[in-house]
C-alpha cells in the first residue's frame, strides 16, 4: 500500500500543493486528475521523489526517503512526462535500461516481449530519436515495463507511477496500454497514472483524485468523484456526465471501442 | 637506462670511423683538430656563424631553425626551433658534438642528450662586445681550434672597436625597435633587450625605458618617446607598404623618424645575432643614423 | 582494420543490439593499439631498428648506448605517455558528454583546460620570481605540476559553485565552466601580456602540446593517476547510460545520481589535468574518439568508455609517430597533428550523418 500524508510544495515560493493526502492500493489502478495548474503531475513528481515535499510517503508502511535508490528501483518504476534522451540509442538499448534496474537477471528476450506488448514488436533496432511521439512513449512504456514486470515480487507489490501515459497515442494505443495497465493491477500490482482524459478515467480507474488549487477535492470510485457537481466546481465550467449531445452532433467515446484482433 | 658500456660494437665503430677519417683527412693536409668531433650541430643563428667563421664550416652536419647564414648552412638538416628540441631528432643526425647556445631547450630533452653521452657545450648568450668574444672562445675550444678563435676573437674585437668609434657622437639618436607592428599594435624593445644591445654599439640611445623584454607599447609612449630613428628587422615582402602603414599609423606617423624618412631595416640575425658580423651591423647602423641627423 | 571500420561506419543497425559489434570492435581495436605500438617503438627520426636491437638483446650481446636511450628513454616513455594521454583525454570526453548529455561536451567546458593552461603560463611567466628558489627545485616539473594543479583547482571551484544543498546543477556547471574559463583566459592574457619573447615562444609550444618531453619521471607522476581515473570509469558506464534518459529516470532505475556525479567530476578532472600537466594542450581526442565510437558502435557506455581508451591511446601514438617523423629531424607539436587530421574527419562524419545527429 501506498500512502501519502499531508504533502505540500512550493515551487519558486508559491504553494503549488496545499496539503494533499492519499492512499493507493495494489490491485487497482488510482487516477490522479485535475484541471492545468492543479497540481497533478507536481503531486505525482512528490510521489516519485523527483520534487523536494513536505509530508511522509509510504510504501507499505517505510518511509520511502529513507530507502536506498537501488531498492526502490526493484519496487516502482517511473514513466515520465516526455523523454528526450541524449545520444542515438536504439529501441532495445532504451528498453534494456529497465532490465538494468530490475535486480534479477531476465530471462532472454524480455526487452522484445515488453516491446510486443506496447504494441511495438519488431521495433527493438530503430532509433528512439527517429520514432512518432506516440511510439517514443510506448518504448519508455516497455522500459518501465522490463523494470516491474512481475506485478508481484519478494517484498511485495510493485508500482507503475506514470504520467499522462497515453497523452500522444490515438484512440487505440490509448486503449491498448491502459488494458495493459489494467491487467498489471489485476496481477496485484499498483498503479498510480496521472490523466486528462477523463473518460478513459472513469473506464480504467479504481480510485479517482480529483484535484482542484493544489488540494484534493475528493477522493473515491469514479461513480462518486466524476459528478456533475464536483467537476463543474474543478474545472471552473459547467459540466454533464453521462448526457448525450443533442443530434445531429457526433461524438465518439472510447467505453464503446473494441480492440481487433 | 643509459648504462650501456662506453665498449659497445657502434660505439667502437663509429669511433674507428671518425679515426679514419682524420688520417685521411691529415694525409690529405687539411688541418687537423685535436679533438676527433667532426659532426658538430649548431644550435643558434650566432653559434653557426661563429663556427663558419672559423673556417670549421665542414664539420657542420646539422642546425637549428634560427642557423640561416651563411647561405650554405640552408642545406643542412634543420632539427627544428632550439628551444623546442625532439631528443630523437638530435639524435637522428648523428651528432659527435652539440654547441648549444643557452636557453636551449626543452630541458627534458638536453637530460636525454646528455644521458646518450654526447659532448653538449653551452654558448653563454649576451648583448656586448665581451660576450661575442666569449662566444667565440668557448666554440673555438669546443671545436680544438684556440688559435683560430684567438685570431677571429681580435679581428671581430678590433673590427667592433673602429665601428663603434665611427659612430660616437655628441647627440646621440634615440632609436625604436620594432619587433612587430601587427593590426597597429606595435611591440617594441625595451631594456636587457638584444635590440638595446645593438643600438647602444651603433651610439644610439633605446627610446623605449621603464620596461624589460619585447612588449606591446601604448600609443602615447610612442609619442613621448619621439624617437629619431625606427629600426626594424628586415623581412620578405613589401617594405614600401610597411612604411607607407608607418606613415598612416595615428602615433608612429608623427614621431620625428617617420618625418625624416629614418625607417631602417637589417636582417634579425645580422642585427640580433651578437656574433663575427656584428661590426657589419654597427657599421650599417652608423650610416642610416648619420643618414637620419643629417 | 579499425580504421577501415571507422571510415565505412554504417549506421543503420540491423537488430538493435549492438553488443557483439561493441566487443568485436573493442578486439580490434586492441589488436590496432598493439600494432601501433610496435610500429610507434620501430618508427623514428633516426633509423634506429627495434628489431635489430631486439636480435642483439635476444643473442645476449650488447646493445649501443644510442640506440639504448632512443629505444628506452626516447621511444619507450614517449609510448607510454601518449598512450596514456590519449586514453585520459578520450575517456574524460566520453565522461564529460554522458555527463552532460551533451555530444560536444568536453572536459575543456568544466575548466579543467582552460584552468591548466593558466597554472602553466603561471609557471612559465613567473617559475622565475618564486621564493624559496622553489622553482629551481621543481625544475622541469613546475609547468606539469602547476597545470595540473590549475585544472583541479578550477574544477573543484566550479563544482563548489553549482553544488548546493548536496545537488550539482549541470547548467550551472556548464555557464559558470564558461565564465570561469574566460576568467582563467583573462589572467593568462595578463601574464602574456608579462612575458618575454622566449617565454611567448615558450607559451605557444605549449598550448600546441606535444609528447617531446616524455620522460619516464612523468609517465611515472601522471601514470598512476591516470590509470587510477580510467579504473574507475566502468563503474560509471551503466550509471551513464541510465543518465541518457534524465537525471529523474536515472534516479528512478536505482542509480545514486550525486555519486555518479561527484566520482565523474574527480575522475575527469584527475585524468585531464594530469594528461594536459605532461603534455599541453592536446585538442580534438576528446571529442572525435568518442565520437567516431559512438556511430560505430553506439553511446552504450559500457563499451564506449573502454573503446574511448583503446581507440585514443592507439591514436594519439599514431599521430605522435606522423609528429616527429614528418619533418625530422625537427619535429611538429601533436596538437597541430590531431588537429589538422582530427578537424576534416570530423567535419566529414558530421556531413554523412547529419540526421543522427540532430537530436
Amino acid at each position: 500500500m501506498l500512502s501519502a500524508a499531508d504533502i505540500h510544495v512550493d515551487l519558486a515560493g508559491a504553494p503549488v500543493l496545499r496539503g494533499v493526502s492519499l492512499t493507493a492500493r495494489p490491485g487497482g489502478m488510482t487516477v490522479i486528475v485535475g484541471p492545468n495548474g492543479s497540481g497533478k503531475t507536481t503531486l505525482l513528481r512528490a510521489l516519485t521523489q523527483d520534487l523536494p515535499c513536505r509530508g511522509a510517503i509510504r510504501l507499505d508502511g517505510d518511509d520511502i526517503a529513507y530507502m536506498p535508490g537501488w531498492r526502490l528501483a526493484t519496487r516502482r518504476a517511473v514513466l515520465p512526462q516526455a523523454s528526450r534522451i541524449a545520444f542515438p540509442f536504439t529501441v532495445l538499448e532504451i528498453v534494456r535500461l529497465g532490465l538494468m534496474a530490475a535486480g534479477s537477471p531476465p530471462p532472454p528476450g524480455r526487452a522484445s516481449d515488453a516491446l510486443a506488448r506496447v504494441g511495438l514488436a519488431g521495433f527493438e533496432g530503430r532509433f528512439y530519436q527517429e520514432l512518432s511521439g506516440g511510439e517514443q512513449q510506448r518504448t519508455q512504456l516497455a522500459r518501465v515495463l522490463c523494470q516491474v514486470w512481475e506485478p508481484v515480487g519478494p517484498d511485495g507489490a510493485r508500482w507503475l507511477f506514470l504520467d499522462e501515459p497515453v497523452s500522444s497515442l490515438d484512440i487505440g494505443h490509448q486503449i491498448e496500454v491502459m488494458d495493459r495497465m489494467a491487467d498489471y493491477a489485476a496481477r496485484g500490482g499498483g498503479v498510480i497514472a496521472v490523466m486528462h482524459d477523463l473518460n478513459l478515467t472513469a473506464m480504467y480507474a479504481d480510485q479517482v483524485i480529483l484535484l482542484a488549487a493544489g488540494r484534493c477535492l475528493a477522493a473515491g470510485p469514479p461513480a462518486e468523484v466524476l459528478t456533475d457537481d464536483l467537476l463543474s466546481r474543478a474545472y471552473g465550467c459547467a459540466l454533464r456526465v453521462n448526457t448525450a449531445p443533442p443530434a445531429p452532433a457526433t461524438f465518439l467515446l472510447p467505453h464503446m471501442a473494441r480492440r481487433v484482433g | 637506462m643509459a648504462t650501456g658500456s662506453d665498449l659497445s660494437i657502434p660505439f667502437v665503430l663509429t669511433r674507428l670511423l671518425h679515426g679514419l677519417a682524420a688520417a685521411l683527412a691529415f694525409l690529405a693536409g687539411a688541418p687537423v683538430a685535436a679533438e676527433p668531433a667532426q659532426r658538430v650541430l649548431s644550435l643558434g643563428g650566432a653559434v653557426t656563424e661563429i663556427v663558419h667563421a672559423l673556417g670549421q664550416g665542414e664539420r657542420l652536419i646539422a642546425r637549428d631553425t634560427t642557423s640561416s647564414y651563411p647561405s650554405a648552412v640552408e642545406v643542412l638538416p634543420d632539427v627544428g626551433y632550439f628551444r623546442a628540441l625532439s631528443p630523437e631528432g638530435v639524435l637522428s643526425v648523428d651528432p659527435d658534438l652539440i654547441l648549444a647556445t643557452e636557453g636551449s631547450g626543452p630541458p627534458e630533452t638536453m637530460a636525454v642528450l646528455r644521458a646518450a653521452d654526447i659532448p653538449l657545450v653551452m654558448i653563454p648568450e649576451g648583448h656586448d662586445m665581451s660576450a661575442i668574444r666569449a662566444k667565440i672562445t668557448v666554440i673555438a675550444d669546443a671545436l680544438g681550434v684556440p688559435d683560430a678563435g684567438a685570431e677571429l676573437a681580435a679581428q671581430v674585437d678590433a673590427a667592433l672597436v673602429r665601428a663603434i668609434a665611427a659612430g660616437r657622437s655628441d647627440t646621440p639618436p634615440r632609436v625604436l625597435f620594432i619587433l612587430s607592428m601587427q593590426g597597429g599594435r606595435i611591440m617594441a624593445a625595451g631594456s636587457g633587450t638584444a635590440a638595446e644591445g645593438i643600438i647602444t654599439l651603433a651610439g644610439g640611445v633605446n627610446a623605449m625605458e621603464g620596461f624589460e623584454g619585447y612588449t606591446q607599447v601604448s600609443d602615447e609612449a610612442i609619442l613621448m618617446a619621439d624617437p629619431d630613428v625606427i629600426l626594424m628587422m628586415e623581412r620578405s615582402g613589401d617594405h614600401a607598404a610597411d612604411d607607407a602603414q608607418i606613415a598612416a599609423h595615428p602615433v608612429l606617423g608623427r614621431t620625428r623618424a617617420a618625418g625624416a624618412g629614418a625607417i631602417v631595416r637589417q636582417p634579425g640575425l645580422l642585427l640580433l645575432g651578437f656574433g663575427p658580423r656584428t661590426p657589419e651591423a654597427v657599421e650599417a647602423l652608423n650610416d642610416a643614423f648619420r643618414k637620419a641627423r643629417s | 582494420m579499425a580504421v577501415a571500420d571507422l571510415a565505412g561506419a554504417r549506421l543503420r543497425p540491423v537488430a538493435g543490439d549492438r553488443d557483439r559489434r561493441a566487443r568485436r570492435v573493442m578486439l580490434a581495436l586492441i589488436a590496432v593499439l598493439g600494432a601501433v605500438s610496435v610500429l610507434s617503438l620501430g618508427t623514428g627520426a633516426s633509423g634506429t631498428s627495434l628489431w635489430a636491437a631486439l636480435g642483439k638483446l635476444a643473442r645476449g650481446e650488447e646493445i649501443g648506448l644510442r640506440e639504448e636511450v632512443i629505444l628506452f628513454d626516447i621511444r619507450l616513455p614517449r609510448l607510454a605517455m601518449g598512450a596514456m594521454v590519449g586514453a585520459a583525454l578520450a575517456v574524460s570526453g566520453a565522461v564529460m558528454q554522458g555527463l552532460f548529455r551533451n555530444p560536444l561536451a568536453d572536459p575543456g567546458l568544466v575548466g579543467v583546460g582552460a584552468g591548466a593552461g593558466l597554472g602553466a603560463i603561471c609557471a612559465i611567466v613567473l617559475g622565475a620570481a618564486l621564493p624559496f628558489a622553489l622553482g629551481d627545485t621543481l625544475g622541469q616539473y613546475l609547468v606539469p605540476v602547476a597545470a595540473f594543479f590549475g585544472g583541479w583547482a578550477t574544477t573543484i571551484l566550479l563544482y563548489r559553485l553549482s553544488t548546493s544543498r548536496g545537488r550539482t546543477s549541470v547548467a550551472v556547471m556548464l555557464l559558470g565552466g564558461i565564465a570561469l574559463g574566460a576568467l582563467a583566459g583573462a589572467l593568462s592574457g595578463i601574464l602574456i601580456y608579462m612575458a618575454d619573447d622566449a617565454q611567448l615562444r615558450d607559451l605557444t609550444f605549449w598550448g600546441l602540446g606535444s609528447l617531446a618531453g616524455a620522460t619516464w619521471d612523468k609517465v611515472l607522476v601522471a601514470g598512476p593517476l591516470i590509470a587510477l581515473a580510467l579504473a574507475a570509469t566502468p563503474f560509471l558506464a551503466r550509471a551513464l547510460n541510465a543518465l541518457a534518459l534524465g537525471e529523474g529516470p536515472a534516479a528512478h532505475l536505482g542509480i545514486a545520481v550525486q555519486r555518479m556525479k561527484n566520482i565523474s567530476i574527480l575522475t575527469v578532472a584527475a585524468a585531464t589535468g594530469a594528461a594536459v600537466a605532461v603534455s599541453g594542450g592536446i585538442g580534438f581526442v576528446g571529442i572525435v574518439v568518442p565520437h567516431l565510437l559512438r556511430l560505430i558502435t553506439g553511446p552504450d557506455h559500457r563499451y564506449l568508455l573502454v573503446n574511448s581508451a583503446l581507440l585514443g591511446a592507439a591514436l594519439l601514438i599514431a599521430a605522435d609517430m606522423i609528429a616527429r617523423t614528418v619533418i625530422a629531424p625537427a619535429e611538429l607539436p601533436i596538437g597541430i597533428v590531431t588537429a589538422t587530421l582530427g578537424g576534416p574527419f570530423f567535419l566529414w562524419i558530421l556531413l554523412r550523418n547529419r540526421s543522427l545527429l540532430d537530436l
